[in-house]
């Protein structure tokens, strides 16, 4: 280390020529910047105030007072630091002084900026990088730029005219993974959920439970569940139960579905599916639900394309990330699909997603509540009586149902009908309708 | 106790539970449900039937229903649900009711009801309960005695602040206590207790099962309990542990608390010699002196031999067994230390340079890789050959004042082997080079370092030098003399050395030196005359002599009696209010940093921190200290340390030159031989500030988290640091001593004050680590200039980091251990595993930090639960071969 730096040629003088120590003090100002504790790798656990704001983790987990003395004692030390930052914020003696530095700063980057791409890291002062247009240079890196954060292939800044590093982009997360990210809490609540108690219980027990009060699994001596797999016919509200979660926890919630794992680049697959879980114990506590799940946990048989291998790798990658050897703590999966059995066992074995959550076809009173909670904003005439459809022998599933109901106001909004009261004439033609189509689409025998 | 803590669970699903009620007012039930919900109202209205026969059967009925539901974690149980709409009436016909036993069961049920129903701090649980038929209190289940000890603690402290008499709580906290230790839940009945303030019926309720995890759980939250209350629970622990004969831990806490008298008793409560041993090297790694008496070991022999041990008389032979197992007796020289062949062209040249300076350096590196193996490349060899070998070259390769740590270094590599340490330094008492003298005490005196002999030939041989002629004699004598003796209170020192201090021609670096080691000797006792001599003499120095930077000693010398008692430094505090503004604020913070080191207490931070908030012009010098003293403070236990470390990052970005050259030293004292990957890197950082005495220190710094690690990063950084600096030679100075530090005793040593699973802190290894890092406020003029001896201080927090197994001869036996990163078991229920990550290892092994070893075998039974240091084993009974 060391090398090639600018500093150090001249500096290479005799043994003997030492100063004593307040003119070497003078020499320093022009000495290179420190070299970095490592070069091209980057740092995870330290990267800004993220990180920074971290803090120790306190056992026992159980409810207790040793417990609460030892939140308390890091509550007494994050008043302290916040009374001595206030206090200093209010002296702000330095304040000029950083702001000069920042304008300096700002003077060297030169505006605009152009972005590019970092290929290789020659020493600590020097990279060869390419921009998005043209060839790759070799330039030089400027001494404020965090070298620790510096690593092949990231993007940064680049001064528009001699192209030297001044700065880079953080953002080191997949954009494909941050729009998975649920910002806004879906509208559907439990409350819009007709029926399903037990399946609502169990979710509750192996997602949200183990995320507010992990102390209670501490207690037992167990660990908690690190996910489920909700299955049954298509439209029983699985995505439905998922959503609900969403909106009544207060976890990072990461939604995928299956088929977007799928990628097009060899390798990209598998990689997308680290970096969503990353991303998720970045953000824990979390809930990552994956829909669809069929789309890449087929049982595994004798790929013939390598477009099946890459599927199969990308399933790989996430039984890898549901019991590897990193501890996900605090992320939790929710796996849905339609086609349980379908599944390669390996996905479903016990200790990566312990429990399989069924989702029937609704009984008659639960399609009794799904009625009711979808008809509940539209304005029935007097003679509509929902219990004909519920007491019917067909097979409904709870998105029949709420296809019957949306039908006839669809009906009855045709007729253009006054205040648009729904009848119960629509209700009966919207039945069959969609029995109909529902039929219709699959051969009537094999249907049976 | 917060108000409500046990019932999140409940709770939330009740509230989740009114809310879907609300939307679905006529909400069809599964048909059970129904006929539940059914039956349950026709019981309500049963009960108040004017027939007592039909309430009977009604009222038991539904004890019954409310008994038998299961209940699940995420909602309330049926039958309760069922019941609530009802609460008001059960209540209001309660109030009806006349005297009878029906009234009780009646109030029995509504305690139940209560559970989910009673607003917020009405405790009708509690108050329904006082009225009921006072049965079995755990046949309601968990949820309910939870909620019951929560409304209690409540209801205390109401009546505590009204004067009403609390029997009848106290009966029900007996019936809950036993009801918790019963069922595994010993937290939740030593937080009762602790909230009625009644302790010490805990006492009645332990019992086999449960002591260990109960002490446990008290012993931690002693650490996080404001005072007088940390005290009371260790004494209750105390008891405990010594009514169940668990002599060690009692031993451990009698030490905590600083109480000879419990130390006594502990003796005195068991007559086995063997366990008696094992309490000895306890009490020798702890680094006090005790003496034993004829109530404590009747047999004279005995006696000797456990006194033997308490003086420490066989540490240099056990540390040795560790070092010939682990096969590193071979002696290192400082190349073998500095690598310079991993570094490129350049840095070679920069090595090669023959200066003083770098001399000195490979010294103290020497002194520090070869600490106590008795052997070395520099000074000893050839000692037989000729009087004028290549160890006298070596001495005399340094100039002046640096012969004193050269010659001193020798000390070093005795340390702890007093017969063959002291005929080695011989040979330099007659040198007529008085530095050379000098260094010769000085090593006797390291030599000595927690080692107490009945011959006391540190004193027979330093004792008349303090009075000579040549400051650097006396220093050397005074400092061999403290370091010998740090902790004894010995009298007849004391008489000797306030003589110096009250000599008020006496110079001032002999005065400091002389503070310095009373504070060490008479380290945490308050000594009022030792104060007394230590305050005259900063007293009578002159205004500009207050200046000096080694005036700094003064203050610390003072400091140092009062390390860890707490507000016994209040009286001293305010004669200091009094000092020469100049000295006053410094002497303040010392005090103050001093009196509260190692007890974790936060308005002291808050305090020091506060003192650091101030931005000063007038070049005053108290930040440094308050800065170490936060350190200090916080190391008591891992959450403020860790806490303590966000703190000062926010000093480095906020504070002033001297406090950011302050900053580095309290990371390096925080993370003592504990290289944290954070504060690594932080140093690393600093180590490049373009102020040089923050990087100074930061090196130094470096050293000391990684001290007797042989960490590999820290190596390769300072390696490139030599590099780096290799044309400064006050930071390659720094650069050389932090890797003497990191190779410390080859890494077979440690600083680390705490001990015994990081609950107990050396008094006297906690005061040589301060002194050393007070003198390294002033790097520059102490260890740059001609003090650097002071490096030396660090002796008394070095310990080798081992764990000897031996057996009941105390011969060394070697048995396997598995070793691995301890966790924290406090609270947990069953019998969760101590230790993760493990690795099994026959005995001698090393333990570094945060680890913690257990046997892997029954064939034995180790006298002590904690398994460090030396630590005798006693065959198993009941142990058959497979
Ligand atoms: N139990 C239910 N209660 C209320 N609505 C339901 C229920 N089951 C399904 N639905 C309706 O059907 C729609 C589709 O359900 P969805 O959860 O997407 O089915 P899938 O199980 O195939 O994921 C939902 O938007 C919802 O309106
Ligand atoms: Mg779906």
């Amino acid at each position: 280390m060391g090398q090639g730096t600018p500093g150090g040629l001249n500096r290479q003088g005799l043994p003997g020529d030492r100063k004593p120590d307040g003119g070497d003090k003078k020499e320093k100002k022009f000495e290179p910047a420190a070299p970095p504790a490592r070069v091209g790798r980057k740092q995870r656990k330290q990267k800004g105030p993220e990180a920074a704001a971290r803090l120790p983790t306190v056992t026992p987990v159980s409810k207790c007072k040793l417990r609460l003395l030892k939140l308390e004692r890091t509550k007494d030390y994050l008043l302290m630091e916040e009374e001595f930052v206030a206090n200093q914020e209010r002296l702000k003696p330095q304040e000029e002084k950083a702001e000069e530095d920042r304008s300096k700063v700002d003077d060297l980057r030169g505006s605009p900026m152009s972005v590019g791409n970092l290929e290789e890291l020659i020493d600590e002062n020097h990279a060869i990088v390419s921009s998005s247009v043209g060839p790759e240079y070799y330039v030089g890196i400027l001494s404020f730029v965090d070298k620790d954060q510096l690593e092949p292939g990231c993007a940064i800044l680049m001064h528009n005219k001699v192209l030297s590093v001044v700065g880079l982009l953080q953002d080191e997360v997949d954009p494909m993974v941050s729009v998975m990210k649920v910002e806004k809490a879906p509208l559907e609540s439990y409350a819009d959920i007709g029926g399903l108690d037990a399946q609502i219980q169990e979710i509750k027990e192996a997602v949200e439970l183990p995320l507010t009060h992990p102390e209670l699994y501490e207690d037992i001596g167990i660990k908690p569940p690190k996910g489920v797999i909700l299955y049954g016919e298509p439209g029983t509200g699985k995505t439905l139960l998922a959503k609900a979660v969403a909106n009544s926890t207060s976890a990072t919630f990461l939604r995928v579905v299956g088929s977007e794992l799928i990628q097009k680049y060899l390798g990209d697959g598998p990689k997308l599916v680290r970096e969503l879980f990353r991303v998720a114990d970045d953000l824990s506590p979390s809930i990552v639900f994956i829909d669809e799940i069929d789309a890449v946990g087929t049982k595994r048989y004798d790929a013939h394309s390598g477009g099946e291998r890459e599927i199969q790798r990308t399933m790989l990658e996430l039984l890898n990330q549901l019991d590897g050897f990193d501890s996900r703590g605090d992320v939790k999966v929710i796996l849905a699909t339609n086609r349980i059995e379908s599944l390669d066992p390996a996905l479903l074995r016990p200790g990566r997603i312990d429990r399989k959550i069924e989702f029937p076809l609704p009984d008659i009173k639960t399609r009794r509540r799904i009625f009711q909670i979808h008809t509940s904003r539209m304005t029935l005439a007097d003679d509509v009586n929902l219990e004909e459809f519920v007491m019917t022998k067909d097979e409904f599933s709870g998105a029949d149902i709420k296809a019957i109901c949306t039908e006839a106001g669809l009906l009855a909004l045709r007729e253009r009908r006054m205040k648009v009261e729904v009848t119960h004439a629509d209700f009966k033609k919207a039945k069959d309708k969609v029995m109909f189509k529902k039929k219709e689409g699959v051969p009537e025998g094999l249907y049976m | 106790m917060a108000p409500d803590p046990n019932r999140a669970g409940t709770s939330a699903a009740a509230k989740d539970d009114a809310v879907a009620k609300k939307k679905v007012e006529n909400e069809d039930l599964s048909d059970e449900d129904l006929a539940l919900k059914q039956q349950l109202e026709l019981y309500v209205e049963r009960v108040q039937d004017p027939d007592k026969g039909l309430q009977k059967v009604a009222l038991e009925s539904m004890r019954q229903e409310i008994r038998t539901s299961t209940s699940s974690m995420t909602s309330v149980p049926k039958p309760l649900k069922f019941l609530r709409p009802h609460y008001g009436t059960l209540k209001a016909y309660y109030e009806t009711m006349g005297e009878s036993d029906l009234k009780k069961y009646l109030a029995d049920i509504l305690s139940v009801l209560a559970l989910t129903m009673s607003a917020e701090g009405e405790r009708e649980s509690l108050k329904y309960r006082l009225l009921g038929s006072e049965g079995d209190i755990g046949s309601w289940g968990h949820e309910y005695v939870r909620n019951l000890a929560g409304e209690i603690a409540q209801e205390y402290a109401k009546r505590q602040s009204e004067e009403v008499p609390i029997d009848d709580l106290m009966e029900l906290v007996q019936q809950i206590v036993a009801f918790h230790m019963k069922h595994n839940a010993e937290p939740e009945a030593v937080d009762l207790l602790m909230e009625v303030e009644d302790l010490d019926m805990l006492v009645e309720h332990v019992d086999k099962t449960n002591f260990k995890r109960t002490c446990l759980y008290l012993t931690s939250s002693a650490r996080y309990l404001p005072g007088p209350d940390d005290m009371l629970v260790l004494d209750i622990a105390y008891t405990i542990y010594k009514k169940f004969g668990e002599y060690p831990n009692a031993l451990q806490i009698a030490l905590f608390l600083d109480n000879p008298q419990y130390v006594r008793q502990v003796f005195t409560s068991c007559d086995d010699v063997q366990r008696k041993k094992q309490f000895c090297y306890m009490l020798a790694r702890h680094g006090i002196t005790f003496e034993l008496d004829e109530e404590m070991a009747a047999d004279d022999d005995d006696r000797e031999m456990l006194q033997d041990i308490i003086n420490n008389s066989k540490l240099s032979e056990g540390y040795l067994t560790l070092a010939r197992d682990i096969e590193v007796m071979e002696p290192k020289s400082p190349e073998d230390i500095y690598k310079a062949h991993l570094l490129d062209g350049r840095a070679s040249a920069g090595a090669s340079v023959d200066s003083a300076r770098q001399n000195l350096a490979a010294t103290f590196v020497n002194a520090f890789v070869n600490a106590g193996f008795g052997q070395d490349k520099l000074m000893t060899v050839q000692s037989d050959s000729s009087s004028s070998g290549s160890s006298g070259n070596w001495l005399f390769k340094n100039k002046e004042h640096g012969k004193t740590s050269a010659a001193a270094s020798l000390g070093m590599i005795y340390l702890w082997d007093v017969d063959s340490g002291l005929a080695q330094i011989d040979k330099y008492f007659h040198s007529n080079d008085n530095h050379v003298i000098a260094g010769a005490l000085l090593g006797v005196g390291i030599v000595n370092c927690g080692i107490k002999n009945d011959c006391d030939p540190a004193m027979a041989l330093l004792g008349d030098y303090t009075d000579k002629e040549d400051t650097s004699i006396r220093i050397g004598a005074i400092m061999g003399l403290g370091i010998a003796y740090a902790g004894s209170q010995n009298e007849q020192l004391r008489e000797k050395l306030t003589a110096i201090l009250n000599d008020t021609k006496a110079p001032l670096d002999v005065s400091a030196f002389t503070a310095i080691s009373l504070g060490l000797i008479y380290v945490g006792s308050c000594n009022e005359e030792v104060a007394q001599a230590i305050i005259f003499s900063l007293m009578d120095r002159s205004e500009s002599e207050l200046g000096e930077p080694l005036t700094r000693f003064l203050p610390l010398g003072l400091g140092l009696l009062y390390l860890g008692k707490q507000d016994s430094v209040e009286a001293t505090a305010e004669v200091s209010k009094t000092f020469n503004e100049k000295i006053r604020k410094y002497c303040d913070m010392t005090l103050l940093s001093c009196a509260y080191a190692g007890t974790g207490n936060v308005l002291k931070v808050q305090n020091l921190l506060g003192h650091c908030s101030q931005h000063l012009d007038k070049g005053e010098t108290h930040q440094g200290p308050a800065v170490l003293g936060i350190a200090m403070v916080a190391m008591a236990e891992e959450l403020g340390l860790e806490m303590a470390i966000r703190s000062l990052e926010h000093l480095l970005q906020y504070g002033e030159q001297n406090i950011r050259r302050a900053v580095p030293l309290a990371l390096g004292l925080l993370c003592i031989s504990n290289p944290k990957v954070n504060v690594m890197d932080t140093l690393s950082r600093l180590s490049h500030d373009t102020d040089s005495e923050v990087a100074m220190a930061a090196v130094i710094s470096l050293g000391l988290i990684g001290a007797g690690t042989n960490n590999a990063r820290i190596a390769g950084m300072l390696r490139n640091l030599s590099s780096y600096y290799y044309k400064d030679t006050s930071l390659l100075f720094c650069v050389r001593i932090a890797q003497g530090l990191v190779h410390l005793g080859k890494g077979l040593l440690t600083l680390n004050p705490y001990h015994s699973d990081r609950f107990l802190l050396s008094p006297t290894a906690l005061a040589g680590l301060i002194t050393m890092l007070h003198a390294c406020l002033d790097m520059k003029a102490i260890v740059l200039g001609k003090y650097h001896y002071v490096l030396y201080f660090l002796v008394l927090a070095m310990q080798p980091r081992m764990l000897l197994t031996v057996d009941e001869s105390l011969k060394p036996l070697s048995v396997p251990v598995r070793v691995g990163q301890a966790v924290d078991v406090v609270g947990q229920a069953g019998r969760p595993k101590t230790i993760t990550g493990f690795q099994t290892h026959s005995t001698p092994v090393l333990l570094a930090a945060g680890d913690r070893a257990e046997l892997a075998t029954e064939k034995y039974i180790p006298l002590s639960p904690i398994l460090e240091g030396f630590v005798i084993l006693k065959e198993n009974p009941d142990y058959t071969e497979e």
